[in-house]
């Protein structure tokens, strides 16, 4: 007999360590160093998000002409296009007289909304999602989140895009 | 052997409360996200505190959970002695 205990222990007890008594312990164990593990990653990631976010530069946006003011009578609507080429936006005189823009994409599933004459609202067609024209905030079905709103000037007869408010 | 047999749905409940916990978590990453691509600062500082603390608690009942099992494998080890 050899006193080197590997030489005692047999193969298969080298390849399964673990005692069939034993495995509830492993296995929560690993369980919980797992779910532990992602916890870490996700603390990580939401600090990393934060200095990212608070870090970052305001987008800067160009300065583009949409219509000409007298363009757009009361109550009614121009569609344009803000900041680039692919984001369609949406003009509006209120019944007021002020002039207000919308980023035309529903905050919901982004289908393009449209204003609806003498409500007062922009409505999704899609899911039937409408917004209050004055601030853009959702008053009915899905969407959570009001419409981006498109910061306008207006100097010598015509309107301006000037920004976009998130 | 009855201390395990309790043991194990109170560490089923300790794995179900950490996995609850990293869905909030998951939560407040989507909120951060949120709030970093909308330029509301002021939610990012808060999301990342709430997020620390969850793993705080969740290092907490990992440190109880290997604890606990040392404590009962010596408790054994020391009854089959």
């Amino acid at each position: 007999m050899s006193d080197n205990p590997d030489e005692k222990t047999p193969r298969w007890r080298l390849d399964f360590p673990i005692r069939w008594d034993d495995d509830n312990y492993v296995t929560r164990r690993e369980l919980a160093k797992f779910l532990t593990l992602g916890s870490a990653l996700l603390v990580a990631a939401t600090g990393a998000v934060s200095i990212w976010g608070r870090n970052a530069r305001p987008a800067q946006y160009p300065r583009r002409r949409v219509a000409e003011i007298a363009a757009v009578p009361l109550g009614g609507t121009l569609l344009f296009r803000y900041p680039t080429d692919a984001d369609p936006c949406i003009l509006l005189r209120l019944s007021s007289g002020r002039l207000v823009a919308y980023s035309q994409v529903c905050t919901h599933l982004s289908c393009a909304v449209v204003h609806e004459p003498g409500s007062g609202e922009l409505f999704c067609p899609c899911h039937h999602g409408a917004f209050d024209a004055v601030d853009g905030l959702p008053t009915a079905g899905p969407p959570t989140r009001r419409l981006p709103r498109i910061r306008l000037e207006e100097q010598g007869g015509s309107v301006y895009a000037v920004a976009v408010e998130v | 052997m009855e201390t395990r047999g309790q043991g194990l749905p109170l560490f089923t409940g300790i794995c179900f409360l950490l996995g609850t916990l990293l869905v909030v978590q998951l939560w407040l990453l989507a909120a951060a996200l949120e709030a970093a691509r909308s330029d509301v600062p002021h939610v990012l500082l808060p999301a990342t505190v709430a997020s620390l603390v969850l793993f705080l608690v969740n290092a907490g009942l990992l440190s109880y959970v290997i604890d606990f099992d040392r404590r009962l494998r010596r408790q054994q080890e020391g009854g089959d002695g």
